[in-house]
């Protein structure tokens, strides 16, 4: 192995890591977006659609079926379960106290967190539990660098999502209310928008994402844990701020910017020091950019 | 003025009466029938990321109190009851369930903490109340060295898996270059430095020695790095969803190397979650021997099986540990701290799963075996035991 | 003439209601010294965890609920102030009461050191540098084994020694009603003094500060200065915290530090009331003994914390203690 296919091969790893952690990014982003609201129990739901997808493939029993057809059923199950259960935190916990400070819906978020986390545990078990391997284990050498077929799909769902987002968001009249919504709530409501749908909808979208994040994810790893999704939110969460929160292209470039320094900083550096790189760096853009990478210079919030 | 005021006077009172809701509901569910027990501290992580072990452990401590009770009441006029308690695997709720189990009169003896770094601080507590404390599986060498009288355990300790698992891959596998891995926690990092340690003494190269995180997933840069460096041999002491990851993304970046673990990989679900494929022909060591080598533990083995499902890999050492600790208030006779104390002392030769059991002056198990077990056909396949004494 | 009276009899209400809650910190304190005569050592180990959470909910709430300022990394300075001790206590072999001036005098120095981004940064994103803080401390005393002992954690840390009369040298050892009394005191110290800040006018002007940043600037308020200043206050008083950790624990392992502790804290802060001293004080009561009084709920136990912060948030959004005074900036957000 070359010095060059191995920084290759590292900036492979690095972008399927940064494609899954930006597909969760953008469901934090989309929420903040329109409520800025840290949504902190989106890693949660974003677990809960990699839960769903195990039940709904052991349930259906797509053995035999062909990779496509099992991948579907995988998906779909997790978008309707997490679409339902983005609905419903926001309907039982967010709405009651959209009116409250925001750190009180930060609070909330956290406690609705660790509900959801324990809920996952006690329903899925606490041990790791395996993720159906359905999607063949294909692989390819392209010039001394390996690809498997999951990191086509994570890359190329990742940008499929990104370019679907930022079409509803900016092309069409759902997202022309949900930026509405976005720049002021009260105007919105005089305006006849209705805004408690509107807000619902954002967050059915987000966690749809999330679902399908939860998918790649538990077919990249191959392995499934109720405490994942704490870790990996976190991650997220940091992209989506890399990247400037709110922002739909700055979410992907933050979340594969942090999967790349995560990458290099453990295939260069050490591995036991990369998430002191990931924060140094995102310190040091917050520095040099206060809003991150994409975000527009917004009116000071404490 | 006058309405802003009283508004702020509901909102106080309002913000009492909900608080004291919120005491009323919780101090109601803090009551229990009375009953003449004694009781035998059981604590294990029994929620979060170990949760699984700690849930394993249970099921073996439980069945120790049942087959002891079976044998008659331990002490005459009194029920044995296992007293579980949560560390969640972290120190400080380690110590506040220590002093939960010292503050209750009726708990003569507490058998725990799975995590080194947790019965570490609890052991001063339970020295400092007289409380005997039998542990199942917190290896790290150091904490039998602190000089508590209180302390006994049921496992070989890591200054002896380390060497004898070093011993191994040079002298059996004939590694040359090794490159380490941990998963940084007591247990882990202790380990792999008693294994750099001996590798150093057999005069193998030792390639490098990082750190990984638990919980982390994505070790595909490591391992591509690792690959770079060209070890014949990597080691990971950890547990087992860590190890099961690595033993996986080795394969898929290339990683041609052989593969060898610690204690804590052996749990049955590592071969499921790593894929039988890459698991094929990983090693590992075990903090004692194969319990299904061993012909007196079969038939704990077979009632475990059939009542638990498959058999986890602390179970039975909490079964020893909680099976001793029974045996020590049998002994003393007395519902009373000093008296199992002086009752654990007068072991000898206990009739336990993995043959008979003593304790030495620091309260280490004499049985100093070293499994060395490899994934063959998709299960655990036992290789030999790496005695060392 | 009416306004004049009606003022001065807001005055005597705000009088006689600051008498009231006086005479009710003092019945609260004379109850609290009698505790450990009446509870077993368990409960007052409990207790005195809730007590070290409530120096650290009056930490974080002179920079939360004085300033206005998100901090996600306050675990971070009661690592530090628990290591700066332990790492005293054990290479130094310095006793108790002298190393915890440096400790809190360290972790302060963090504190502000954290508070330079605020130059450039703010809301969501500097609470996202606080929390890469956090997360960089709790991974360096982590990986800095030679010093800190690394995931094994600092061992033998030296208890807390006082020379009583009649007596000779006592020990804390790892009984657990000397630290209750030692952290009843600190709590009782840092109480009184935050609620003397709160009423005078650096305390007002933080709270201009937290309600409009922008206005307090434009009335000459050295915002920058005080934001420091409270960051830093807030850091020692984690420190002291995290001294009297460390000596009471005896070990300190860097997973004692993690993220979720400071979001614990916080928390707590919003649970009492933004802003609110008692409140901070009974948010970490409340909070810090939860977790073990809902230890018969077993696996339930996690789950049932986390709806009832849901639950308390919805009922009482302003926190137990949040005051009409706060109302505006809750409208504000």
């Amino acid at each position: 192995m070359t010095p060059l296919e191995l920084f290759a091969q590292q900036l492979a790893n690095g972008l399927t890591l940064g494609a899954i952690y930006a597909l969760i990014a953008l469901g934090y982003t989309m929420v903040y977006g329109v409520v800025q609201l840290i949504n902190f129990a989106h890693g949660e739901v974003f677990m809960a659609g990699a839960y769903a997808a195990v039940f709904a493939v052991l349930f259906v029993g797509v053995s035999g079926a062909p990779w496509g057809v099992a991948l579907g059923v995988a998906v779909g199950a997790a978008v309707i379960l997490c679409a339902a259960l983005g609905w419903a935190i926001e309907r039982l916990a967010y709405r009651p106290i959209r009116q409250a400070s925001r750190l009180n819906a930060f609070i909330t978020a956290i406690g609705m967190s660790l509900f959801l986390q324990n809920a996952l545990m006690l329903i899925g078990g606490a041990t790791d539990r395996q993720f159906p391997a359905i999607v063949p284990a294909l692989r390819w050498e392209v010039a001394g660098v390996t690809v498997t077929l999951i990191q086509l799909l994570v890359w190329g769902s990742a940008a499929a999502m990104m370019a679907a987002l930022q079409w509803l968001v900016m092309a069409t009249r759902l997202g022309k209310a949900m930026r509405a919504t976005a720049q002021d709530l009260t105007a919105c409501l005089l305006l006849g928008i209705p805004v408690d749908r509107i807000i619902a909808v954002t967050f059915m979208a987000g966690s749809s994402l999330a679902a399908v994040g939860g998918v790649l994810f538990g077919l990249q790893y191959g392995t499934i844990n109720f405490h994942d999704g704490y870790l990996i939110g976190m991650k997220a969460f940091t992209a989506a701020v890399l990247g400037g929160i709110g922002n739909i292209p700055g979410a992907m470039a933050g979340g594969l910017l942090l999967g790349l320094i995560e990458s290099l900083a453990a295939g260069y550096l050490s591995a036991q020091w990369k998430s002191v790189f990931a924060f140094g760096v995102l310190v040091i853009v917050l520095l040099w950019r206060p809003t991150g990478l994409f975000g527009e210079r917004v009116a000071d919030r404490a | 003025m006058k309405l802003a005021h009283s508004t702020q006077h509901t909102a106080h009172s309002r913000g009492w009466k909900t608080l004291f809701a919120v005491c009323c509901l919780l101090s109601a569910t803090s009551c229990g029938p009375r009953e003449r027990v004694v009781k035998i501290g059981f604590v294990v992580p029994l929620t979060g990321d170990q949760a699984p072990h700690g849930e394993d452990m249970l099921n073996g401590a439980m069945l120790a109190i049942e087959h002891a009770s079976a044998q008659g009441p331990v002490l005459p006029g009194y029920r044995l009851a296992l007293y579980p308690l949560d560390d969640q695997r972290n120190p400080t709720q380690a110590v506040t369930a220590a002093k939960k189990l010292v503050a209750d009169p009726a708990v003569v003896a507490v058998v725990g903490h799975l995590n080194s770094s947790c019965t570490m601080p609890a052991s001063a507590i339970y020295h400092q109340a007289r409380l005997l404390q039998v542990s199942p599986v917190s290896s790290n060498p150091q904490i039998s060295r602190q000089g508590f009288d209180t302390f006994y355990r049921t496992c070989t300790t890591d200054d002896l898996q380390g060497p004898a698992a070093a011993r191994f891959v040079v002298k059996e596998l004939g590694a040359k270059r090794v490159f380490i891995l941990d998963d940084m926690t007591t247990y882990g990092r202790g380990l792999a430095n008693e294994f750099e340690a001996a590798l150093h003494r057999l005069q193998a190269e030792v390639v490098g020695h990082e750190g990984i995180t638990q919980g982390d997933k994505d070790f595909a840069p490591l391992l591509t790095k690792i690959k770079s460096f060209g070890p014949d041999l990597l080691y990971f002491a950890g547990m087992f969803p860590e190890a099961s990851l690595l033993i996986k993304q080795r394969k898929a970046v290339g990683l041609a190397a052989a593969f060898m673990g610690s204690d804590g990989m052996f749990e049955p679900a590592l071969i499921g979650l790593a894929t039988p494929q890459a698991a094929e022909g990983v090693y590992l060591t075990t903090i004692g021997s194969d319990i299904h080598q061993i012909p007196t533990a079969q038939a704990f083995l077979k009632e475990y099986e059939q009542r638990f499902g498959s058999i986890g890999a602390y179970s039975a050492y909490a079964y020893e540990a909680a099976s001793i600790a029974a045996w020590a208030i049998r002994k003393a006779g007395v519902p009373d701290r000093e008296a199992v104390l002086a009752a654990i002392k007068q072991l000898k030769d206990y009739p336990g799963l993995f043959g008979l059991q003593n304790f030495d002056e620091k309260g280490d198990s004499r049985i100093r075996d070293v499994g060395v077990f490899t994934v063959k056909d998709g299960r655990f396949q036992f290789v030999k035991t790496a005695s060392l004494n | 003439m009416t306004s004049a009276s009606s003022a001065n009899s807001k005055q005597q209400t705000a009088n006689s209601k600051s008498l009231l809650s006086a005479v009710c910190c003092v019945l609260c304190a004379i109850g609290a010294l009698g505790l450990p005569i009446v509870l077993n050592a368990y409960h007052i180990e409990v207790l005195t965890s809730a007590l070290i959470y409530a120096l650290l909910a009056l930490g974080l709430n002179l920079i939360v609920g004085f300033t206005g300022v998100l901090h996600l990394g306050y675990a971070a300075m009661f690592a530090i102030g628990a290591y700066a001790y332990g790492m005293l206590s054990v290479y130094g072999r310095w006793p108790f009461w002298l190393g915890v001036p440096p400790a809190m005098l360290i972790a302060g120095v963090s504190g502000v050191a954290l508070g330079i981004p605020a130059l450039r940064v703010r809301g969501d994103y500097l609470a996202i540098v606080t929390l890469g803080f956090g997360e960089i401390v709790r991974i360096a005393f982590t990986n800095l084994e030679q010093w800190t002992g690394g995931p094994n954690g600092l061992l033998g840390i030296g208890h807390p020694q006082l020379w009583l009369p009649g007596r000779g040298l006592f020990n804390f050892g790892v009984a657990s009603s000397p630290y209750y009394y030692l952290t009843l005191l600190c709590v009782l110290i840092v109480a009184g003094l935050s609620v003397r800040l709160s009423r005078s006018r650096l305390g007002r002007a933080w709270i201009a500060i937290r309600d409009d940043e922008l206005a307090a600037a434009c009335m000459g308020i050295p915002v920058l200065q005080l934001k420091l200043l409270a960051q830093g206050l807030g850091g020692a008083v984690a420190g002291l915290g995290g001294a009297i950790f460390a000596a009471k624990q005896g070990t300190i392992t860097p997973d004692s530090f993690d993220f979720i502790l400071s979001v614990m804290v916080l928390a707590m802060v919003v649970l009492g009331g933004l802003g609110s001293v008692r409140g901070a004080v009974l948010g970490a009561l409340v909070l810090g003994t939860l977790p073990e009084l809902l230890r018969g709920f077993d696996q339930y136990r996690m789950l049932l914390f986390g709806l009832s912060m849901i639950i308390v948030m919805r009922l009482r959004p302003q926190g137990f203690f949040g005051g009409f005074r706060h109302r505006r900036h809750v409208h504000a957000a």
